[in-house]
């Protein structure tokens, strides 16, 4: 995915078909941590509930003037900016909208749907991030209910994602008092709706790296992967470095999206599955047996990714300050990645401020070293792997590299 | 060998630690109170180990965790990686590395999930590396499993007899601290308790280290929840403490301790001994119970289940066993306490915790703590078991950073709440005292004040109450029931008990 698909990231689906109840009212939903990686889950599950889906609104995205207008002086606690700006987001859909919202819907999303599901331990959200919420609604709590002074009805439920059934009992029983003549049923079809176009759009994004990639394989050009948390998607959070690097020239893929066709992956992963060191191109338990949290097993696991893929000759890793999932991840992750010559670079400690000039000088770097490397670790990588699958080896410039 | 197979990074995978190797090797351990792993010791020989706890982590441990590891560990992250890279350093220095990575292995508690806790050991293996001990192994333990016992040529056996007989060994130096913390403040012989508590924990560790072997799985439970074995020990124990005289009259504010796992349960360099402090303060310091860890644990689990409940299929049953042990648990915990005459603090109820928590932190929503720390926050104001709460949370600790910022909207709702987030880290104990300090200041006045109430309402003078306290001496006996008549502090209660009356 490039940033360029980042305005259709929050864009509202197609209009299904199927005739639905009306439901007149306005959701704000904080664009915030998970939402990043679910928007898409959300904005078809309210549609599908019968709300307009002009009336299904989020946040803007974050920014230091939106925090100081509408965050001020509500954090009740000092943490990971990723969660601290939760109330400038919350504060926005209470005060700054033109057209107010009805409800302010903040779920507590502890698991998450995961592409390894089945091969790791769990697939849980972070402790912070799926208690944000419960941080971020006290500040607006603690002199008085700043949700009914402002007319809005507050609703944050505890959703596990990663059981579909379940989470439609929660989302039902947190929904049943504010959408009128709600039945489980409908729950259960806007859940279903709403991971199909979850699917659909991830499908797509992944589809669209795949191009990418192919088109860096057939000009034998490097591409860069972002490997982040989704919220570092957030220009707020990750504070546009992706957009610096592809204003230098480089394709960027974000981890989250990586392509699965079967034939790439058992091409990456024939020696590994062949060795018996994992059982299948989802495993990771011989890099990250401790496999609790979804978004670091899913880092790990496209580190190992980029780590083979020999068009991704450089990694840049993101992490927030003092984010503690991040921790024990650091050298795990960059000796994943380095192990058959891959560059990596960190942007650690990613807080509020954006560092633009040193951001330049660091995108400078990685676009000097890449201009001197690239050409040789992609022959390098190819050359470790065996050939590629016809979908890539068709492409002119790997054999030229190859030979 | 190939390219891909040779480079690719591989996670640390420890030797196996065979059965053969037992009598050579000692289990190294640590991150509990000085007396539950005196007890450990003594439950893992009695199990035919070799076992040794770290020694207390220190500030200097914690200097050296950081130097060895990613930047920006939890506080407890770089005490206990930095007290274990120590230990080994010591011990290298002198009998050598090589015999060190034969002669120990290190065991210890994992995966609770996406909390940091359960990520610790890559911290471990980081600094093993970096001190170039590699060759030394290293177990977690699952936290969330009951037998874990491997196939018999394994060396380190986690089944069902040992880890009932570590969570009644946990549960035994709970109790008998409790006990310790209540009498302390109050000895007229400076160091009585002190001495007493020493003797009573060498007495658990001859229990746990002598009681019976394995009878198989069911054999083993239900001894563990029928034997007089322990209760018998901490009868034992508690005559010690008989004798010490008390002098209940002293006004003194109780400070419940509660946070973070580690930083709330060790007395040390960790949470800058913040239990002594609070003593020498003046406080009667609360200590937090192990057990009711185990029981929010339960509790948790029980919840999972009961959501789950014509979903998943046998979530019904799960549930109703785990309230049933849960039960047993809690019943076996009161026997303990009756068997030190009652005196140690029953377990609170968890139905209760996860209710007045509820309003401000989703009883559903796991890590760390979770709910915990906010329900037994507001337990302790409503229902009047102390006058201040002193929560020590580490630097960086993501779940206890969610629920104090959850507290904001309690306190908001219990203006009268004293409570004192501390954030702990390692080497900030300047602040952390002088933040303690002032909340400490208004529990003092408190205490004080309502000892004026109780005066009042028992229509006493303080010589007077003095005078009628000195003639009444089962109120001077450590194993005295202190009444509950509406006061928080010991001394309140005590007037009030005097002058017949009630607040």
């Amino acid at each position: 995915m490039t940033l360029l698909t980042f305005p259709k990231l929050f864009a509202k689906p197609r209009s299904a078909e199927v005739v639905r109840p009306e439901r007149k009212l306005r959701i704000g939903i904080p664009r915030v941590l998970n939402m990043w990686s679910t928007h898409r889950f959300w904005t078809t599950f309210f549609v599908e509930l019968g709300v307009n889906r002009r009336s299904v609104v989020y946040s803007s995205e974050t920014s230091e003037a939106r925090q100081r207008e509408f965050g001020q002086g509500r954090a009740a606690v000092d943490c990971c900016y990723p969660v601290k700006c939760m109330t400038g987001h919350y504060g926005e859909l209470l005060h700054g909208l033109k057209k107010p919202i009805n409800v302010l819907f903040s779920p507590k999303i502890t698991t998450l749907p995961s592409i390894l599901q089945g091969e790791v331990r769990n697939t849980m959200s972070c402790p912070r991030v799926l208690a944000g919420a419960e941080s971020t609604k006290a500040g607006f709590l603690r002199e008085g209910n700043a949700f009914a002074d402002a007319g809005v009805i507050y609703v944050d439920p505890v959703v596990h994602l990663d059981e579909p059934k379940l989470a439609a009992r929660e989302l039902f029983e947190a929904l049943d008092p504010v959408l009128e003549d709600l039945t489980p049923e409908e729950v259960e079809a806007a859940i279903e709706a709403g991971f199909a176009a979850l699917e659909e759009f991830d499908t797509s994004l992944r589809k669209q790296s795949l191009n990418v990639l192919r088109n860096c394989a057939a000009d034998s050009r490097p591409a860069v992967l972002a490997l982040g948390r989704p919220y570092h998607m957030d220009p707020g959070i990750g504070h546009g470095i992706a957009t610096e690097l592809q204003e230098a020239g480089y394709p960027v893929l974000w981890g989250q999206y990586l392509p699965l066709e079967e034939d790439l992956l058992d091409w990456l992963y024939r020696d590994l599955l062949s060795a018996g060191r994992i059982r299948t191109p989802f495993d990771i338990s011989d890099i990250w047996p401790s496999s609790h949290s979804s978004n670091t097993n899913e880092l790990l696991w496209a580190a190992r990714y980029a780590s083979l893929m020999p068009w991704i000759a450089c990694v840049i890793r993101f992490s927030s300050y003092e984010c503690g999932m991040d921790q024990p991840t650091y050298t795990p992750v960059q000796e994943t990645v380095e192990a058959l010559g891959t560059l990596f670079f960190a942007f650690q400690d990613l807080d509020a401020t954006n560092p633009a000039g040193s951001v330049r000088i660091r995108v400078e770097t990685i676009d000097y070293y890449l201009k001197r490397r690239a050409q040789k670790i992609i022959e390098q990588k190819l050359a470790a792997l065996d050939t590629p699958p016809e979908s890539f080896s068709n492409l002119g410039s790997i054999k030229d590299a190859a030979q | 060998m190939n390219k891909v197979l040779q480079d690719s990074y591989q996670t640390y995978r420890p030797r196996p630690f065979k059965k053969d190797e037992r009598e050579n090797v000692t289990l190294l351990f640590g991150g509990l109170t000085w007396r539950a792993e005196r007890a450990l010791v003594g439950l893992f020989e009695g199990a035919g180990y070799k076992a040794e706890s770290l020694p207390p982590a220190t500030r200097s441990d914690l200097l050296f965790g950081r130097s060895l590891v990613d930047v920006g560990q939890c506080c407890p992250t770089a005490f206990t990686t930095g007290n274990l890279a120590r230990t080994l350093k010591d011990k290298a220095d002198k009998i050598g590395p090589d015999r060190v990575a034969d002669e120990y292995v290190f065991v210890t508690a994992g995966a609770c999930g996406a909390c940091r806790f359960g990520q610790y050991h890559y911290s471990y293996e980081l600094a093993l590396r970096n001190i170039g001990m590699e060759a030394f192994r290293l177990f977690l333990v699952e936290q969330h499993e009951i037998d874990q016992s491997k196939d018999d040529d394994e060396g380190f056996q986690t089944d069902t007899h040992l880890l009932l007989g570590a969570i009644l060994s946990v549960m035994m130096t709970d109790v008998i601290q409790d006990l310790e913390y209540q009498i302390r403040p109050y000895e007229v012989e400076f160091g009585a308790t002190d001495a007493a508590i020493k003797k009573a924990v060498e007495d658990i560790y001859d229990a746990v280290r002598n009681r019976p072997q394995n009878k198989g799985k069911l054999g083993t439970i239900l001894w563990h929840l029928t034997t007089d074995h322990y209760a018998k020990a901490l009868r034992k124990a508690k005559s010690h403490f008989e004798g010490i005289k008390l002098d209940r009259l002293r006004i003194k504010p109780k400070v419940k301790i509660t946070g973070e796992f580690y930083v709330s349960t060790v007395e040390g360099d960790a949470n800058h001994s913040i239990h002594a402090w609070l003593e020498q303060e003046g406080a009667e310091v609360l200590p937090a119970p192990v057990a009711v860890w185990f029981d929010y644990l339960m509790r948790f689990a029980r919840r999972k289940q009961q959501d789950r409940i014509g979903i998943h299929k046998g979530a019904r049953k799960k549930q109703l066993m785990i309230e049933l042990a849960r039960r047993l648990y809690r019943g076996r915990y009161h026997s303990l306490c009756k068997a030190l005459g009652d005196i140690p603090r029953h377990l609170p109820d968890q139905n209760e915790l996860a209710r007045l928590a509820q309003p401000f932190y989703d009883n559903r929503l796991n890590g760390g703590e979770g709910d915990l720390l906010v329900g037994k926050a507001l337990y302790a104001h409503l229902h009047k078991v102390a006058h201040m709460v002193c929560e020590l949370s580490p630097y960086g600790c993501l779940p206890n950073t969610m629920s104090i910022g959850a507290m904001a909207a309690a306190q908001g709702k219990y203006p009268d709440l004293l409570y004192a987030p501390l954030e702990i880290k390692g080497d900030s104990e300047v602040h952390v005292i002088s933040r303690c300090q002032m909340v400490l200041t208004e529990a003092k006045a408190r205490a004080r004040s309502e000892f004026d109430a109780a005066l009042k309402a028992a229509g006493l003078t303080l010589e007077e109450a003095r005078a009628r306290y000195e003639a009444h001496p089962e109120m001077h006996d450590p194993f005295w029931q202190v009444p509950k008549r509406g006061a928080v502090g010991t001394a309140a209660n005590v007037v009030l008990e005097l002058g017949g009356a009630s607040l």
